[in-house]
C-alpha cells in the first residue's frame, strides 16, 4: 500500500494534538509533550485501524520516533511516498 | 477560531469516520469548554477494570456527535470499588450525568476465564454468584448517591471454550456458564431505575471476537479492545448517550429509484423495476422488511423523491413484491423540486426538527448537498451494492431508544390520523367549527406508576413546546410522585379520529403557598388545538384549590423551544424578570381562573390524597 506522507502525518497531528506543518523527522516521544503512554497505544492502534496491519509487541515499542514509524510500517507493507 | 475548527473536525468525523478523525475531536473538546463549543455539558464518568483509555477518543466524538460537550472523568485502574464505595470519592465530587460501568471478565474472575476446567460445578456457581453480588452491590450503592443512568456491559463468550468441542454438549460447561452469568445479570439489572445493559456479547458476535479482542495489548497493558473493536464499541455507547439524552432521531425518510427497488420507475416501468424475491431485486425487499421493522418501532417513515408521483404512488399501490405500502408512510415529497426544500417541507408537515430526520438517497449530489445545507439532518448515502443497504442502515442505529411505548408502536397510525384530521379541516368553515367537530376529550391528573415511562420519554424527546427542557428519568419521576411538595400532572387526548394516548406532562413545585411550574411540555402533534390551553388552566385551578395564592413559571430558552417564549403570557402571568437564558413569570391566583376552551372536553381529574386532605 502506497500512502501519502501527508496522511501519515495527519494521524499523528490527531492524536497528539499538534500541528501537521511540526511534523518532521526529527519529531520523537522526546519532542512531543503529549507522547506519553496512553496516547502511544492510541498512535499503535490508529495506525493498525487506519492500514489495516498488526504489529508485533516488539514493534509498538519500537516506533518512538517518525523515521522508525516510517520504517515499521514499510515492513508491513506501507509505503510513504513524498510530499502531498 | 477554536470552535470553527471543531465544527469542521466533527463534519469530518461525521463523513470519513476515522480513529485519528474521532482523536481529533476529542483533543479539540478537552481545550475548549461548553460555553465556546455551544454544545451543553454532558459529564460521564468512566468506572472500569481494565485499560480502556483508547475508547476515550472515541466516546468524546460520539457525544459532540449526540451534541452535547463531554467532559469525562475517568476511575483508577480496577478501583470501581474504591470510587464508587466512598461517598467523599472523586467520582461523586464530579457529579456525573451519566455512569459508564466497564468491567471486563478476565479482570472480575480469572478463575472463570482462564481456569474453568478445574472448579466445580459448584465452584462454578459461587463465582458467578460472587462476581454477581459484587457488581449487584456496586450499582446499590451508586443509586444511593447518584441518579445518573448507569450503562453496565455484560461478558463476550470464550473464543476457544475450556473443553473444546465438548464444551458446547453440556449446560455445566464455560460456554454456557457465560450465557448464565450474562442472563442472570440482565435479570438483576431489572430491579434498579435507569441501569442499562450494553450487549458486549453481541457487540463482539459482531464484530468476531478474535478480531476484536487484543491479546497483545491485553498482556501488555490490560487493553483488550483491539484496533477492529474501537469504533463499533465506542458507538455503542454513543446510541446511549443519544437515547438518554433525547437525540435518537424519530424519521427516516427514503428516495425511491435505487433506495426501494433497482432502477428507474419513471423510466424502466413498473414492472421492469428490480424487486422481489431474486437477487438483485431481493436486496431491496430486505432493506424494506428493515424499513418495515423500523416503522413498526415507531419510527415515522415519509418519501422525498425526484419523480412523477403517479409514478410512484402506482408502484406502493400495485407492485406485488413491496413490502411497504402507501399507509405505511406519513407524509410524501414527491417533485421535481430540490430535496432541501422538499425536506424542510416534510419537516413542517409533520411538525418535527430536521435534527430528528435521517435523509437516505443514492446520490452523491442530493446527499451531498443535504449535509452542506441541513447539516442538523442525519445522511445516509446508500451507493453501491445494494446488498449491503440493510446493514449500512441498521449499524447506525439512528433510532435506538431505550423504552418502546405504545404511542411509539402506534406512530405512523397518529400521523395517518393526523391526515384525516387535515381533511377535516378542509371541511369546516372555521377553525372553532373544525375544533368542536373534532369532539377532543382531555384527561388530566396525576401520574401513576403505570404512566412514569412515558412521561420520563416525553421529558426526554420533547423539544419544541416545552418551556424548561429539563430532562428526567424513570427515577427522576417516581422521586417526584413519592415526593408530596411535588406534583406531575398528565394529559391524556382523544377525539373522533383516534385516542392519542398520553400527550403531556405538567411538574409543579410547591413552597408554602406558592406553585412553581418546574415542566410543562406537550407532544407538537397536539398543538394548536386549544388543548396546551386547557391543561394549563386546568392545573391552575388545581393550584388555586391547593390554597396557592401565586404561581411562578420559567421559560428556559433553547434551540427550539422559541415558539413558547411567551406561551405563559397568554393566561396573565406577568414577566418579573429577562435574562440572556430565558424570562421568569409569576401570576397571582387571587382571582378567578377561567377554564377552557370550550371545545376541549375534560373528562375527569382524579386527585391524589394531598387533595382530599384539604
Amino acid at each position: 500500500m502506497q500512502i501519502s506522507e501527508d496522511k501519515l502525518k495527519r494521524i499523528m497531528a490527531d492524536i497528539f494534538d499538534i500541528d501537521v506543518s511540526t511534523i518532521d523527522d526529527s519529531t520523537s516521544v522526546d519532542t512531543v509533550s503529549a507522547w506519553d503512554s496512553l496516547n502511544h497505544l492510541n498512535l499503535v492502534l490508529a495506525l493498525e485501524h487506519e492500514f489495516n496491519i498488526t504489529f508485533s509487541v516488539e514493534q509498538t515499542v519500537q516506533i518512538l520516533n517518525y523515521p522508525l514509524i516510517k520504517a515499521i510500517l514499510g515492513e508491513h507493507g506501507v509505503s510513504i511516498g513524498q510530499g502531498q | 477560531m477554536s470552535k470553527e475548527k471543531l465544527d469542521a473536525a466533527i463534519r469530518r468525523l461525521s463523513q470519513e469516520p476515522s480513529y485519528s478523525a474521532y482523536a481529533a475531536v476529542a483533543n479539540l473538546l478537552d481545550r475548549l469548554d461548553s460555553r465556546a463549543s455551544g454544545f451543553p455539558l454532558l459529564k460521564v464518568a468512566v468506572l472500569r477494570n481494565f485499560t480502556l483509555e483508547p475508547l476515550l477518543p472515541v466516546i468524546k466524538g460520539e457525544v459532540a456527535l449526540s451534541g452535547f460537550h463531554p467532559k469525562v472523568q475517568v476511575g483508577g485502574f480496577d478501583t470501581i470499588a474504591q470510587d464508587v464505595l466512598d461517598p467523599t470519592s472523586e467520582l461523586y465530587a464530579f457529579a456525573p450525568n451519566l455512569i459508564f460501568l466497564a468491567q471486563w471478565l478476565e479482570g472480575l474472575s480469572p478463575a472463570l476465564v482462564t481456569r474453568f476446567t478445574s472448579l466445580s460445578s459448584a465452584q462454578v456457581t459461587d463465582e458467578m454468584e460472587r462476581v454477581l453480588t459484587m457488581i449487584g452491590h456496586f450499582i446499590t450503592v451508586l443509586r444511593r448517591h447518584s441518579k445518573a443512568p448507569i450503562v453496565i456491559n455484560n461478558f463476550m463468550l470464550p473464543l476457544f471454550p475450556a473443553l473444546g468441542i465438548l464444551d458446547a454438549q453440556s449446560e455445566s460447561h464455560q460456554t454456557h456458564a457465560f450465557l448464565r452469568l450474562n442472563r442472570e445479570l440482565r435479570d438483576r439489572l431489572e430491579q434498579f431505575p435507569d441501569v442499562y445493559l450494553m450487549d458486549v456479547m453481541g457487540l463482539m458476535a459482531r464484530i468476531g471476537g478474535a478480531q476484536g479482542m487484543d491479546e497483545r495489548y491485553w498482556q501488555v497493558g490490560r487493553a483488550p479492545i483491539g484496533s477492529n473493536a474501537l469504533l463499533p464499541w465506542g458507538r455503542e455507547y454513543g446510541k446511549f448517550v443519544r437515547a438518554l439524552g433525547g437525540k435518537a432521531r424519530k424519521c427516516l425518510v427514503l428516495d425511491c429509484d435505487n433506495v426501494l427497488w433497482g432502477g428507474i420507475v419513471g423510466e424502466d416501468g413498473l414492472k421492469n423495476i428490480h424487486l422481489g424475491k431474486t437477487y438483485p431485486g431481493s436486496c431491496y425487499q430486505t432493506f424494506q422488511s428493515e424499513i418495515l421493522n423500523l416503522h413498526d418501532r415507531g419510527v415515522i417513515l415519509a418519501l422525498c423523491s425526484k419523480n412523477n408521483e403517479a409514478d410512484v404512488l402506482e408502484v406502493l399501490k400495485d407492485h406485488p413484491d413491496m413490502i411497504l405500502r402507501e399507509d405505511n408512510f406519513a407524509t410524501w415529497q414527491i417533485n421535481w423540486e430540490d430535496k432541501v426544500a422538499n425536506l424542510m417541507r416534510i419537516a413542517q408537515d409533520l411538525n418535527i426538527g430536521l435534527d430528528s430526520m435521517v435523509f437516505v438517497d443514492d446520490s452523491q449530489f442530493e446527499c451531498g448537498q443535504v449535509r452542506e445545507r441541513l447539516p442538523q439532518v442525519a445522511v445516509l448515502c446508500l451507493s453501491g451494492d445494494p446488498s449491503l443497504f440493510r446493514t449500512k442502515l441498521q449499524e447506525q442505529g439512528y433510532f435506538d431508544t431505550l423504552a418502546l411505548s405504545q404511542e411509539d408502536k402506534r406512530r405512523n397510525q397518529m400521523y395517518r390520523d393526523d391526515a384525516d384530521r387535515k381533511r377535516l379541516v378542509a371541511s369546516a368553515g372555521s377553525l372553532e367549527e373544525y375544533l368542536t367537530k373534532l369532539k377532543m376529550v382531555a384527561q388530566i391528573g396525576p401520574v401513576d406508576e403505570l404512566m412514569i415511562p412515558r412521561v420520563a420519554q416525553l421529558t426526554q424527546k420533547t423539544n419544541q413546546f416545552n418551556l424548561t427542557t429539563r430532562r428526567y428519568t424513570e427515577s427522576d419521576i417516581r422521586a417526584f410522585i413519592a415526593n408530596p411538595a411535588t406534583d406531575v400532572f398528565f394529559l391524556k387526548l382523544s377525539d373522533c379520529i383516534s385516542d392519542m394516548g398520553l400527550v403531556g406532562v405538567m411538574i409543579i413545585r410547591y413552597q408554602d403557598q406558592q406553585a412553581v411550574i418546574d415542566s410543562f411540555l406537550l407532544s407538537c402533534r397536539v398543538l394548536g388545538r386549544g388543548v396546551e390551553d386547557m391543561f394549563m388552566t386546568q392545573v391552575l385551578a388545581l393550584a388555586q384549590a391547593r390554597g396557592c395564592h401565586t404561581i411562578l413559571g420559567q421559560y428556559i430558552a433553547t434551540a427550539k423551544n422559541s415558539p413558547v417564549a411567551d406561551f405563559l403570557g397568554r393566561f396573565g402571568f406577568q414577566m418579573v424578570a429577562e435574562h440572556a437564558t430565558g424570562r421568569d413569570w409569576s401570576l397571582s391566583l387571587t382571582k378567578a381562573i377561567s377554564v377552557g376552551p370550550s371545545w376541549v372536553r375534560v373528562e375527569c381529574i382524579q386527585q391524589r390524597g394531598k387533595y382530599a386532605d384539604k
